[in-house]
């Protein structure tokens, strides 16, 4: 159940409301309305709600053009439609790329057949209380009467609604039924709302675990049961320090300041999103590629490292620890040490350093010490052992990770740095089709820092399919793999609840890739709390198949991409898709250091 | 009453614990090697459980364990070897190992085994304290079996006041900022940071870096005693075992 407050008009007001679980919030523009924001309404109000709480502009029989300005001039992303508007006008409001919403008015006479002319155009209905001015009546409806509602559109449920109807509103169980729209039963005066009411009686609806943003972290570090800190006793310093103050510093002026201008001057952001097509005619709909191969480096990691550099640095840190698996990872921290003179230490296993040769050499000149790990398999879980190893002995140093694991903070904090992916996207996207929205993002996955980022910003916009793609290397039954969701289960690694490669014993396997960035044995808890939830849809391509989708690439677009990336692009080939659908790939890297693999079997 | 509780009963200075890897350096050493550490007058083992991550411990204690689990060590294994230790080792038995492989055995089947073959207590040092108090302490209590909670010198005071009330059995006092193997350095803060654990209402026992006669005096004599772990594997590894053991009297 959403959540809708209607009304809505002072900025002190909204503040005390941000801690709520508000999906719409709703400003009426109708002047003859108590709650009209008025001539002189500022745009910077609505902008208080953060992204994910849509913007509703509530209009009674306004004229089109004055109703399309008003949207474009608070950025609302839905129009509540309150009067007589015509199933035309409906079209057209949609067109303009507004989501629709539609009051009607209810009583006991109303012929729900009326609204069969709307239900290809709306996004939403909403049945209110009939009046004779347009609803705000304080009263209540019959609600029997949502049994006649038989179409397919889901509705907001409005009139009167107040602190009392929490119970009945919990028996509603209307397949349709969508959203609450709350407005005078909530209030100290018209258009002023009351906080702690509305907590109250959200608190009531249980909506804060239903409803509240079921992607995002909690204070102990879970997403759903995946994450947390499972860490010895030596690290809890460590960890505390880096947990309290995160959020304080990536939400400051100065960090956002420093980390846009880095972004844009030194990585090279925006990365374009490059419409693919002559793979869009292979696959017969509309491919975009989401370019994180452009970025200083060859890959998207340096939105990280540079996120998490400034994060050290403001906590005063003078040496930085980082694990690496092919050395995409340590190369980044690399550089940012560099750029920031700070010390730079980075863990490889002693195979990966033999079998990625040139980023060992790039860290090196980059004035990095690369020391090889030598326990346990000798590749990325073992370079991550130790690494955090060296953080317990030196608890002044930084431990700058490279993926969405480890223990709370990490997951949240290198997701947040790699949303600037999706946050791009939504963007481009915008400008490019007049929607932020795709059908498909699609991302491989090792840790998930790509795919975090790429999915991030549309977690809650259910509309859009998330594809995540993990290495299967010789299949996912050979016991060559790296298909942590798909053959592994709940356990405990680096720190984190998540799911993981293991056997019956609880001994962490050594998983098997072609691609060394995807040769992981488990995964980021969001991932797994993504896939446990069904938000995102787990796929996985063998070695075989990202080969041939890194060839096909190159041949008709022009690009090579990262081995990583190729095993995204792999399940084009395995996906049925529309011919207007929009589908994202993250084309996470670039192919240069895996030239010697490509060479190897294209020769 | 629970084997640790009568220990520290009984004697409270240079109690000795010593650690070492189930089923190592051969996978049927676990029961012999318990057998000389109670001969030779050892006060308290803790068996390490084989993990392949151990994230808090050394190079020695992590390749000691790779080992035993190439040998084919396993927990239900590591169980069967126990089944009857109790005919003849009388000393309090602790099992130390990573949160994974308990979790993966099942946490109620795990403890039912420590009751049945007779162990003590357990040290789970990934496992955090509040996750340990909202879902398991209660299991651990009804089964009898001690969650030994580990302090380092960078635990704060805050801190330090939750895990002394939430303690049970004794505290593993970690001496210094490592994993396991090091050396020990003595210095005024550490000295502090000793007598600030000791001052606490429940016993401890120090660890990590204690490997010969001088250091384990030097431990005990702000402690009720203290635990050797790196420094007995590298005994058994060269088969004088006994002759180190002999050595700390
Ligand atoms: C180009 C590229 N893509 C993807 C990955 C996988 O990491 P993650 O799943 O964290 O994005 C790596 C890791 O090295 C990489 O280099």
């Amino acid at each position: 159940m959403k959540i809708k407050v209607c009304g809505l008009k002072y900025s002190k007001n909204i503040k005390e409301l941000l801690q709520l679980p508000i999906d719409y919030a709703g400003f009426i523009f109708y002047p003859k309305s108590p709650r009209y924001v008025g001539d002189e309404f500022d745009t910077e109000i609505p902008a208080l709600f953060p992204k994910n709480t849509r913007k509703v502009g509530v209009f009674v029989n306004e004229e089109l053009d004055v109703l399309l300005a008003t949207g474009e001039k608070y950025k609302l992303n839905a129009m509540q439609l309150h009067g007589g508007e015509s199933a035309e006008y409906c079209q057209k409001v949609k067109e303009a790329g507004f989501e629709v919403i539609k009051a009607f008015q209810m009583n006991d006479n109303f012929q729900f057949e009326s609204l069969e002319e709307y239900e290809n155009i709306c996004d939403f209905f909403l049945f209110d209380t009939k009046t004779e001015n347009y609803g705000g009546s304080g009263r209540k409806f019959n609600w029997k009467l949502l049994e006649n509602y038989k179409g397919s559109i889901p509705f907001f449920l409005s009139g009167g609604i107040g602190a009392q109807d929490a119970e009945q509103i919990k028996q509603l169980s209307h397949d349709k039924f969508y959203a609450l729209d709350l407005n005078s039963g909530f209030e100290l005066q018209p258009a002023k709302k009351n906080a702690n009411q509305l907590e109250i009686f959200l608190n009531k609806l249980e909506l804060n675990t239903m409803n509240k943003d079921k992607y995002a972290v909690d204070e102990r570090g879970y997403y759903g049961e995946f994450g947390g800190a499972y860490i010895p006793e030596l690290l809890r310093k460590n960890v505390d320090e880096l947990q309290e103050n995160y959020l304080k510093i990536l939400a400051s002026e100065q960090f956002k300041k420093d980390y846009a201008r880095l972004l844009d001057n030194y990585v090279g952001r925006p990365t374009p999103l490059t419409k693919a097509g002559n793979l869009s005619k292979r696959y017969g709909t509309n491919i975009y590629l989401k370019r994180e191969d452009l970025t200083h480096t060859g890959a998207h990691k340096i939105n990280n490292t540079i996120g998490q550099i400034l994060l050290a640095k403001y906590m005063g840190k003078k040496r930085i620890i980082a694990e690496t698996g092919a050395g995409q990872h340590g190369v980044a921290t690399a550089t940012v040490c560099a750029l920031f003179g700070l010390e730079c230490v980075v863990y490889m296993g002693a195979l990966d350093v033999k079998r990625q040769a040139p980023n060992v050499a790039r860290m090196k000149m980059l004035g990095a010490k690369v020391v090889p790990a030598i326990s346990g398999n000798q590749t990325l879980k073992d370079a991550t052992n130790e690494a955090i190893r060296d953080w317990i002995a030196n608890p002044e140093s930084f431990y700058l990770i490279g993926s969405v694991v480890g223990p709370h903070p990490y997951p949240d904090l290198v997701t947040r740095l790699q949303s600037i992916i999706s946050e791009e996207i939504r963007e481009q996207l915008a400008k490019e089709t007049g929607n932020p929205n795709p059908n498909y993002v699609i991302a491989c996955v090792g840790g998930g820092s790509n795919a975090a980022g790429a999915f991030y910003h549309y977690l809650n916009e259910k509309d859009v399919n998330l594809v995540a793609v993990e290495a299967s290397g010789l299949g996912v039954d050979s016991g060559e793999t790296a298909a942590t969701i798909t053959i592994g289960d709940i356990g405990f690694i680096h720190g984190s609840k998540t799911m993981l490669m293991q056997d019956e014993d609880g001994q962490i396997t050594e998983p098997y890739s072609i691609s060394a960035g995807l040769d992981y044995p488990g995964v980021g808890p969001l991932h797994a709390h993504l896939a446990v939830s069904g938000r995102a849809q787990f796929l996985s391509a063998t070695d075989e198949e990202a080969l041939n989708a890194a060839k096909v690439l190159a041949e008709s677009e022009g690009i090579i991409p990262a081995l990583e990336s190729s095993h995204a692009l792999a399940i084009l080939e395995k996906m049925q898709f529309k011919k207007d659908d929009v589908v994202v790939v993250n084309l996470s890297g670039r192919g240069d250091k895996d030239m010697e693999t490509y060479m190897k079997h294209f020769a | 009453m629970n084997r640790i509780d009568q220990l520290f009963q009984n004697k409270q200075k240079d109690i000795l614990s010593i650690y070492f890897p189930a089923g190592y350096p051969k996978l049927e050493d676990t029961l012999p090697t318990l057998q000389l550490l109670q001969d030779k007058g050892v006060d308290l083992v803790e068996i390490g459980i084989p993990f392949s991550d151990p994230l808090a411990d050394g190079p020695v204690i992590q390749s000691a364990a790779k080992q035993a689990l190439d040998n084919g060590m396993s927990l239900q294994l590591l169980f069967n070897q126990l089944k009857d230790v109790r005919k003849s080792i009388t000393i309090p038995l602790i099992l130390m190992g990573y949160w994974n492989t308990v979790y993966k055995f099942g946490v109620d089947a795990f403890l039912t085994e420590c009751q049945n073959v007779g162990i003590d207590g357990v040290i789970l040092p990934d496992l955090p304290l509040e996750e340990y108090q909202e879902e398991y302490k209660e299991k651990f209590e009804a089964a009898g079996v001690h969650n030994v909670l580990l302090v380092t010198p960078q635990t704060t005071d805050k801190r330090l006041t939750i895990i002394e009330k939430a303690a049970s059995g004794f505290l593993y006092m970690v001496s210094t900022a490592a994993t396991t193997g090091g050396a020990l350095q003595a210095s005024k803060e550490r000295e502090a940071y000793f007598k600030k654990i000791a001052g606490l209402d429940i016993p401890s026992l120090i660890g990590f870096g204690i490997h010969d006669k001088t250091s384990f005096q030097h431990a005990a004599s702000f402690s009720n005693g203290a635990i050797i772990g790196t420094a007995f594997i590298k005994a058994l590894e060269k088969g004088n075992a006994a002759e180190f053991l002999e050595s700390l009297q």
